[in-house]
C-alpha cells in the first residue's frame, strides 16, 4: 500500500525496544524493503560501517553508542548513509541536536509508520544526484526552476510563489508519498501540526490548476498518509 | 540552652569576647608592669636622693648633726613614709625607732625590701604589720651605717586599684560579650525555628504556608523572600500538575472508550475486508488525537517547566504571520469565511519561532473553527510603543466574560464546542507560550465573537520567578 513500487531499499534498523523495532521491521518488510536490525548502539555502528545500506532509521536513545553519537561517528569516517533520527523527547531542540550531528531527518516517537516510509523515501531519493536539475518533468507537466515558469502538455500554468514551491516539492518526489507534515516542514518551514486541514486547502487548490482542465490526473491522495504525484496513476 | 551555644552567633561572638579580652588582658598587663617598675625606681632614686642629702649633712655636720636631723626627721614623718635608722661601729642603735640595728646588712649602697615586722617590733598581726618597705643601707666613715627606708605601700595600693580596674574591665567586656552573643543566637535560633516549622507544615502538605518575613529587611528576610517565591512557582506547579492528572484520568477515559466500543461493536459480527478496514482506519484516527492530546499535553507541562530556557532568537515575526495568514487564507477561503491579515512589516520578536507558530496557529484554527459560514477572521500584527500586539479575531459565538479565564486552563471546552473536534488544550498551550515569552494574553469580546491579544514587551525581560 505504501510502497511506490520499483525499487526496495535496503534499510538499517538501530532499536533497542524489542516491540518497536519489531513493529517497524515487519512494516517495512511489508513495504517491500530489505531491513536489518540491531539492538544496541555497537552492533550497530558496526553493521552501518560495515553494509551498504539506503538509509537507517536510529533511534536517539540507546544501551552502548547513543543514536546521535553513531550518526556523529559514522559522518566522521565519511560514511554518509541518510539516518532518520527517532526520539522519545519530542522537544523542538531534540530535532536541532539531531540534524545538527548529521541527522538527515527527525521524527518524534509515536510516529505513524506511512510517515517514516514516506520520509525514509524521501530521504533516499534525496541522496541520490540530479538534484540540481533546473528542470522538472512528471508526466507532461514541466517546471524550469529559474524561469519560474510551470507548463502541462504546453499550456502554461499560473501559479502563487507557494503553490510553486509546493508543486516543486512534490516533483522532486514525483512517485513518492508526501505527507502532510513534510510539506508544512519543507514548504513552509513549519514544525508542528495544525488542527484544521490547512495543507488539504492548498493541495486542492494546485490540484485545481494542474489537474482540471486535463483528463488524466497527477496529483493523487494516498489515504491515511499524503499525496503523491506520479503519472501513473 | 545547648541549641543556643551551638549557634554560629554564639560561638563568633565567645570567639571575639575571647580574642578581644586575650588581648585587652596583654595590652593591661603591659600597662600594670612598666608602671609597677616605674614606681619602685622612682622610690629608689627617692632613697638615693635622700641618702645623698644625709651624707651630705655627715661630712658638714658630723655625727651630731646628722643624729639630730634623723630624730627630727623620724618624728616628723608621722605618715610613716620615710623611716631612719643609724648605727655605730659596734651595731649599736643611734638613731631610730628600733633599739638595735636590726639585720646583717653591712655592704655598702645595697637596697633591699622589707616587711614592717622584719624592720621594727611590732605586733605581728597588727596593723600594718606586712607592709613592705624598701631600704637603702649605706656604709658611712668611721664605720658608721646608715638605712633609710620608704614604704611602698601606696604604690601597691595604686597598682592592685589598676589591677581591680582591668580585671573588672575584662569581665565586664566578657560578659557583654557572651550577652549579645546568646541575644543575637538566640534571636538567629527564633528566626529558623519559624522557618522550621513553617518547612515542617509545608513538608505535612500545607503547600499554601509560607515562610515568616519580619520588617527588618534583612538577609534573612530576603532569603525568606527568594524561598516564598520558589515555593510559590512549586505550588502552582503542583496544583497544575494535579489538575492535570485529574483531566487526564477524566478526559482521555473518553475517547479510549470510544476506541474500545468502536472495536468491541466491530467484533460482534462478521463483516468484510473493507468494513474492517474502514473500522481500523477509524481506530487510528481515534489513537493519533490520543497521541496528540498527549503531545500537546507534554509541551505545554515542558514549557511550564522551563521557565528559563534559553533557546530564543530574534526573528522576523512579520514573515511567519504573512506565512501563517497565507496557509490560513485559503482555508478560510474554503469555508466561505473572509479572512483579513494586517501585518506590519520587519518586526523582530526574540523568542522560539516554533512555538509561537504553534501559539498564532492554534488561535487561528480555533477562529476557523467557530467562524460562521459568510463570516470573518481578523489576523494583525502591529508594533505599538511599549509592545508588539498580535490579534486574532473571529465573529462566532465568542467567549463569555465570566468563562474566559477558565478556557486557558487545560481540557476545558465550554458547551458551545462540545460539538467540535479537539482536546480542550488549544488555549492553554497559547497561554503556556505567552507566558514562556512574558507576554500576556487577552481574550476579549469582538461583539459578536472573540478577540485575542497577546501583547510581547517590547524589551523583553528574562522571566523574572516573582509571577
Amino acid at each position: 500500500m505504501y510502497d511506490s513500487g520499483n525499487d526496495a531499499m535496503r534499510i538499517l534498523v538501530i532499536e533497542d525496544d524489542q516491540d518497536a523495532a519489531a513493529f517497524l521491521v515487519k512494516g517495512l518488510n511489508e513495504s517491500g524493503h530489505v531491513v536489518d536490525h540491531a539492538a544496541d548502539g555497537h552492533d550497530g555502528l558496526h553493521l552501518a560501517e560495515t553494509n551498504r545500506y539506503d538509509a537507517m532509521v536510529v533511534d536517539r536513545m540507546l544501551p552502548g553508542v547513543d543514536g546521535l553519537s553513531i550518526v556523529r561517528k559514522l559522518r566522521e569516517r565519511e560514511i554518509d548513509t541518510p539516518a532518520l533520527i527517532l526520539s522519545a523527547l519530542g522537544e523542538v531542540d531534540d530535532r536541532v541536536e539531531g540534524l545538527a550531528a548529521g541527522g538527515d531527518d527527525y521524527l518524534p516517537k509515536p510516529y505513524a509508520l506511512a510517515e517514516l516510509l514516506a520520509r525514509l523515501e524521501a530521504l533516499v531519493r534525496r541522496a541520490k544526484p540530479e538534484q540540481a536539475a533546473t528542470h522538472l518533468q512528471v508526466g507532461d507537466l514541466q517546471m524550469d526552476r529559474l524561469k519560474r515558469k510551470v507548463t502541462r502538455d504546453g499550456q502554461d500554468i499560473l501559479l502563487q510563489p507557494r503553490e510553486f514551491r509546493l508543486l516543486e516539492y512534490l516533483m522532486r518526489h514525483a512517485g513518492q508519498v508526501v505527507t502532510r507534515t513534510m510539506l508544512l516542514e519543507n514548504v513552509w518551514d513549519f514544525h508542528f501540526d495544525p488542527q484544521t486541514n490547512v495543507v488539504d486547502v492548498h493541495i486542492s487548490r494546485l490540484r485545481s490548476k494542474i489537474d482540471k482542465e486535463f483528463e488524466h490526473p497527477l496529483l493523487h491522495t494516498v489515504r491515511g498518509s499524503g499525496y503523491r504525484l506520479d503519472e501513473h496513476g | 540552652m545547648p541549641r543556643l551555644l551551638r549557634t554560629t552567633a554564639f560561638r563568633l561572638s565567645l570567639l571575639y569576647a575571647a580574642l578581644f579580652s586575650l588581648i585587652a588582658s596583654a595590652a593591661l598587663g603591659f600597662v600594670f608592669w612598666s608602671t609597677s617598675s616605674h614606681i619602685d625606681e622612682q622610690i629608689d632614686a627617692r632613697l638615693r636622693l635622700e641618702t645623698d642629702v644625709l651624707m651630705q649633712l655627715f661630712r658638714s655636720r658630723e655625727l651630731p648633726g646628722l643624729l639630730e636631723t634623723i630624730q627630727t626627721r623620724n618624728r616628723a614623718d608621722n605618715a610613716g613614709t620615710f623611716v631612719y635608722l643609724l648605727s655605730g661601729p659596734d651595731r649599736d642603735l643611734l638613731a631610730g625607732p628600733l633599739t638595735s640595728w636590726p639585720l646583717d646588712l653591712d655592704a655598702s649602697r645595697t637596697y633591699a625590701t622589707f616587711t614592717r615586722e622584719q624592720l621594727f617590733e611590732v605586733q605581728p598581726y597588727s596593723k600594718g604589720h606586712d607592709e613592705s618597705i624598701r631600704v637603702l643601707v649605706t656604709q658611712l666613715p668611721g664605720g658608721y651605717r646608715m638605712l633609710v627606708g620608704h614604704s611602698v605601700q601606696d604604690a601597691k595600693r595604686l597598682q592592685a586599684h589598676t589591677l581591680t580596674v582591668v580585671a573588672v574591665a575584662i569581665a565586664g567586656i566578657l560578659s557583654v560579650a557572651l550577652l549579645s552573643g546568646a541575644f543575637m543566637g538566640w534571636d538567629v535560633l527564633r528566626r529558623i525555628d519559624a522557618v522550621n516549622r513553617a518547612a515542617g507544615e509545608i513538608v505535612h502538605g500545607d503547600l499554601t504556608r509560607r515562610l515568616p518575613i519580619s520588617r527588618r529587611n534583612d538577609e534573612f528576610d530576603a532569603l525568606a523572600l527568594r524561598l516564598n517565591v520558589m515555593l510559590e512557582r512549586i505550588e502552582k506547579l503542583l496544583v497544575g500538575m494535579r489538575q492535570v492528572t485529574d483531566h487526564v484520568a477524566h478526559d482521555l477515559r473518553k475517547p479510549l472508550n470510544r476506541l474500545r466500543s468502536r472495536l468491541e461493536v466491530t467484533l460482534l459480527e462478521a463483516r468484510n475486508e473493507e468494513e474492517y478496514r474502514e473500522v481500523m482506519a477509524g481506530a487510528i484516527a481515534d489513537a493519533d488525537d490520543l497521541i496528540g492530546t498527549f503531545n500537546a499535553l507534554l509541551s505545554i507541562a515542558q514549557l511550564e517547566a522551563d521557565v528559563d530556557r534559553d533557546d530564543r532568537v530574534p526573528f522576523s515575526v512579520s514573515a511567519l504571520c504573512e506565512d501563517l495568514a497565507e496557509l490560513y487564507a485559503a482555508a478560510a477561503e474554503d469555508k466561505q469565511v473572509a479572512f483579513r491579515s494586517e501585518i506590519e512589516s520587519d518586526i523582530t520578536l526574540n523568542g522560539v519561532r516554533r512555538l509561537i507558530a504553534q501559539a498564532f496557529s492554534n488561535l487561528l484554527d480555533n477562529a476557523l473553527k467557530y467562524a460562521p459560514t459568510d463570516g470573518t477572521i481578523e489576523f494583525r500584527l502591529r508594533r505599538e510603543r511599549d509592545a508588539i500586539v498580535a490579534t486574532v479575531t473571529d465573529n462566532g459565538p465568542g467567549i463569555a466574560p465570566g468563562d474566559r479565564e477558565r478556557v486557558l486552563e487545560r481540557f476545558v471546552r465550554l458547551e458551545a464546542a462540545r460539538s467540535t473536534p479537539g482536546n480542550g488544550l488549544g488555549l492553554s498551550l497559547v497561554k503556556a507560550v505567552t507566558n514562556m515569552h512574558g507576554a500576556t494574553l487577552v481574550l476579549a469580546d469582538n461583539s459578536p465573537g472573540l478577540h485575542v491579544e497577546i501583547r510581547f514587551p517590547h524589551a523583553l525581560p528574562r522571566l523574572t520567578s516573582a509571577a
